[in-house]
Order: C-alpha cells, then sequence, then structure tokens
C-alpha cells in the first residue's frame, strides 16, 4: 500500500482542525484503500465516502425538486438540458437493448446509476480534500479529509455491483420465468435433452455434460461480473484521486489540473461503462436463449430452403 | 477472504448504507425527474402528434370539401345545360309547332282563299257567261230586228249555233 505524506496540506488542514492540534507535530496524510471514519451515529461508522455519498443524495435531491418544480410543457434553461440528455441517453440505452420496452424497464435504474456514480466520482476530484479531520493515532496525527470519492470505496461499488447483477436476474426471473433462469445456470433441461435424443443425435452424450458445465461457468459468471463492476470502478477512481494526491505532492499549483480534466474524464467514462454494462447484463438476462437458438435454427432451415428453391 | 474483507475494510454496514443511498439516489432520480420530464415530453409529443394529425385531417376535409365543392359545381353545371337543353328543345318544339300551325293555318287560309277566289271565278264566269249570254241575245234581237229575211236568219242562227 502506498504512502503519501502531503506536506502541503498540513497548514491547510490545521486550518480546519476543530480539535487544535498545535502546529509542532507532523501530520501524515494516509491514501489508503478503504474509507476513513469520521464519526459515528451509534454503531454506524460514518466513513468519509459515506458522507460523500450523503453529499451526492443531497444534491441529487435538489437538483432533481428544482427540476420537478419547475418542469413545464414548454421546457426552459435548465429542463431543455435535462431533456437533452434523457433522450440522448434513452435512444443510447436504446440502441444497447435492441428493444424500447426493455428500455422503459431499464433506464431509469441505468441513468441513476449513471448520475450517482458520476457525482460521486466528480466530487472526490474536487479541491476540498484540505477540510477534515486531524486524528491522533499510534503513528501519530493523521489527516483525515470530510470528503473522499463515494467510487474510490469498495464497500460503494461493491453495493452497486450485487444491487446490479441481483437487479438484473430478478428482471430476468420476471422476462423469462423462473425454471428458465434457473437452467441458466444448473441446465437441467440439457439431461432431459440428452435422455430425449441420445437414439437421435448420439453426440449429445458429449454436448449435454458440456451445456450443464457451461450453465456452472456461468453462475461463476454472474460473481465475476459483480467482482469486474466494482473493483474496475473502485480501481479507476480509487487511482485518479492518488494520482491527484502524487500530483499535488509534486507541484500543488498548477500541475495537478491537466490530471483533474482526465480524471473528470475518466470519472464520467467509468460512469458510462457501469450503466452500460448493468444495461448489458439486464438484457442478457432477460434473453431466452433456448427461444434464441429456435429463432437461429429456424432462420438456417429457411435459408436452406431458399437456397434449395 | 479474511484478509481481503480487512484490506479492504468491507464492512455490511456501510455496504447496505451505501445501497440505501443509491436506492434514495434512484428513487429520488425516478420520482422527482425521469417521471415528470417523461409525462411531459409525453403530453407534448402527444399533443404534436395529434396537431400533426388534426393537419392531415383537416388537409382531408379541405380536400374532400373542395372535391364536393367542386362536384356539386359540375353537377349544377350538368343540370343548368340540361335544363338550359330541355328549355331549348321545349322552345325549339315550341317553335316548331307554332310554325307548323300557322303553316297549317297559312295553307288553310290560302286554301280558304282560293277556294274563295275560285267560287268568285266561277261565279264572275257564270255571271260573265249570263251576261255574254244576255248581250248575245239582245244582240241577236237586235240584229234580228235590224235584218228580217229568211236567209238571213237561217245564216245568222248557223253562225249563232256555231257560237
Amino acid at each position: 500500500m502506498s504512502q503519501i505524506n502531503i506536506e502541503n496540506q498540513i497548514g491547510e488542514a490545521e486550518a480546519v482542525n476543530t480539535v487544535g492540534t498545535g502546529a509542532s507535530e507532523e501530520i501524515s496524510h494516509e491514501s489508503t484503500l478503504y474509507a476513513e471514519p469520521i464519526g459515528h451515529i451509534g454503531n454506524f461508522t460514518i466513513t468519509n465516502s459515506v458522507f460523500t455519498t450523503w453529499i451526492v443524495v443531497l444534491i441529487v435531491l435538489v437538483v432533481t425538486l428544482a427540476i420537478k418544480i419547475k418542469a413545464k410543457k414548454i421546457p426552459k434553461g435548465i429542463q431543455n438540458g435535462f431533456e437533452i440528455i434523457i433522450e440522448g441517453a434513452m435512444n443510447l440505452a436504446d440502441q444497447v437493448t435492441g428493444s424500447k420496452k426493455i428500455t422503459a424497464k431499464v433506464f431509469p435504474l441505468a441513468f441513476s446509476i449513471f448520475i450517482f456514480v458520476l457525482i460521486s466520482n466528480w466530487l472526490g476530484i474536487l479541491p476540498l480534500g484540505g477540510f477534515g479531520l486531524i486524528e491522533t493515532t499510534e503513528h501519530g496525527k493523521a489527516f483525515i479529509p470530510f470528503i473522499r470519492s463515494g467510487t474510490a470505496d469498495i464497500n460503494t461499488t461493491l453495493a452497486l455491483g450485487i444491487m446490479s447483477v441481483i437487479g438484473a436476474n430478478i428482471f430476468g426471473i420476471l422476462s423469462i420465468g423462473v425454471w428458465k433462469m434457473f437452467n441458466k445456470y444448473v441446465n437441467v433441461n440439457a439431461f432431459g435433452e440428452m435422455i430425449r435424443k441420445v437414439r437421435k443425435e448420439p453426440a449429445i452424450l458429449i454436448s449435454a455434460p458440456i451445456m450443464f458445465f457451461v450453465g456452472v461457468l456461468e453462475l461463476i459468471g454472474e460473481f465475476a461480473k459483480i467482482a469486474s463492476l466494482s473493483f474496475r470502478l473502485f480501481g479507476n477512481v480509487f487511482a485518479g484521486e492518488v494520482l491527484l494526491m502524487s500530483m499535488s505532492a509534486i507541484l500543488a499549483y498548477g500541475l495537478p489540473l491537466p490530471f483533474m480534466g482526465l480524471e473528470l474524464f475518466v470519472g464520467f467514462i467509468q460512469a458510462f461503462i457501469f450503466s452500460i454494462l448493468t444495461l448489458v447484463y439486464f438484457t442478457i438476462a432477460a434473453q431466452d436463449h433456448d427461444e434464441h437458438e429456435e429463432h437461429n435454427e429456424k432462420d438456417k432451415s429457411t435459408h436452406k430452403e431458399q437456397a434449395l428453391v | 477472504m479474511d484478509s481481503f474483507i480487512s484490506t479492504f475494510h468491507i464492512d455490511w454496514k456501510i455496504l447496505i448504507a451505501q445501497a440505501i443511498n443509491f436506492g434514495l439516489v434512484f428513487l429520488l432520480i425516478y420520482f422527482f425527474a425521469l417521471k415528470p420530464i417523461k409525462k411531459i415530453m409525453k403530453e407534448r409529443t402527444d399533443s404534436i402528434e395529434g396537431g400533426l394529425t388534426d393537419a392531415v385531417k383537416n388537409a382531408e376535409l379541405l380536400k374532400k370539401t373542395k372535391n364536393e365543392y367542386e362536384e356539386v359545381l359540375a353537377n349544377a353545371r350538368i343540370e343548368a345545360n340540361t335544363i338550359f337543353q330541355e328549355g331549348k328543345k321545349e322552345a325549339e318544339d315550341k317553335k316548331r309547332v307554332m310554325i307548323e300551325d300557322a303553316n297549317k293555318e297559312i295553307g288553310e287560309m290560302i286554301e280558304k282563299g282560293k277556294k274563295s277566289l275560285e267560287s268568285e271565278k266561277t261565279k264572275m264566269i257564270e255571271e260573265a257567261k249570263n251576261e255574254i249570254v244576255s248581250l248575245v241575245v239582245k244582240a241577236t234581237e237586235k240584229l234580228l230586228e235590224s235584218h228580217k229575211d229568211a236567209s238571213f236568219d237561217e245564216k245568222t242562227l248557223e253562225q249563232i249555233k256555231k257560237m
């Protein structure tokens, strides 16, 4: 784990320290893999990432309330922009799902994920790292910033990843049914087919166990999806924060600016990727593999008939 | 697994808290932004589509009315023409009948005239004949009175007979 002491933030940190520690002792700031606690409510530890997420909720509350109050049939100002974003995003979602019906159901969730992740990512980039607490630890005094990007905490990204994957599976159950969804992971149908078709197609003795194993792989793949979604986002955002801190440590004035721009872009891209992947997972979950295969077989036979004609 | 959890400080309480936070964001975005905006956008689209449909309907109605007007106009023209032709034909028939009647009347009048002329002529001839006869008788009488011999009488009688 890398430990970065940022000397030039110490003065700023002392300025906001309400405890009053005295300037003689050196205050270190570690860039940790985990979110640092800044308070407690009963048993619940409030970390800086949770605090930042509350700010995200507050920002969303203010903006959405403003939209709700000011929304009119003839749009003006912010509503115009919001409508353009919604329309563009819905068209993009349509292209991903390939179905307006699925888009109508999944879009609110994917859009919410995008907004939540985007604001969380961008809040971490804001130069508010100087505001925080100075805590006395066994290694000395340590500076804990109030603001840490919500997505720079694995708890947040893991929660989002789990919600996305579980949501996709629930959506799949609602779309194609429990039995078909169950067969995706535990392919009982493959064995049934094997018993029925073994005389006609002996090769099914090999393909059916493979199909069953593919189902197990699919099940493992669901956990891989959670891991890939959460660690990709966490890794990118955390690395961005470390990069910005490193640049600030080298030269606090000017140097971090291009990297901030880069991180704004990375934050946008990561939010975009997360929401698009969620859309893709939901779309895949809503597709019936058997119907898809039957459709393909029909297409093939039609093509053959046409070729014969 | 334990080292993973301890390294990343995975805390199920924070995990749930962040899930709740996201749930709040989702609810806020869905109920305060997406739903009303989508409703407004749908209403606007509906009103625009309704306007366009109405415009198409109005254009169709206008076209239909124009066609009807032209049809009515054409029918009126045909009807007027028919009435005119019928009137013309009737007038011509009447004219022809009148001319025929007039011709007939004229013919009758001419015939009548001719007849009366003929009768007048016959009458006149008769009268002239009578006059002539009386004149001849008178002249013969006078002649007989002036030439009172037998030969003459016979000769004269013969001449008179020849006449």
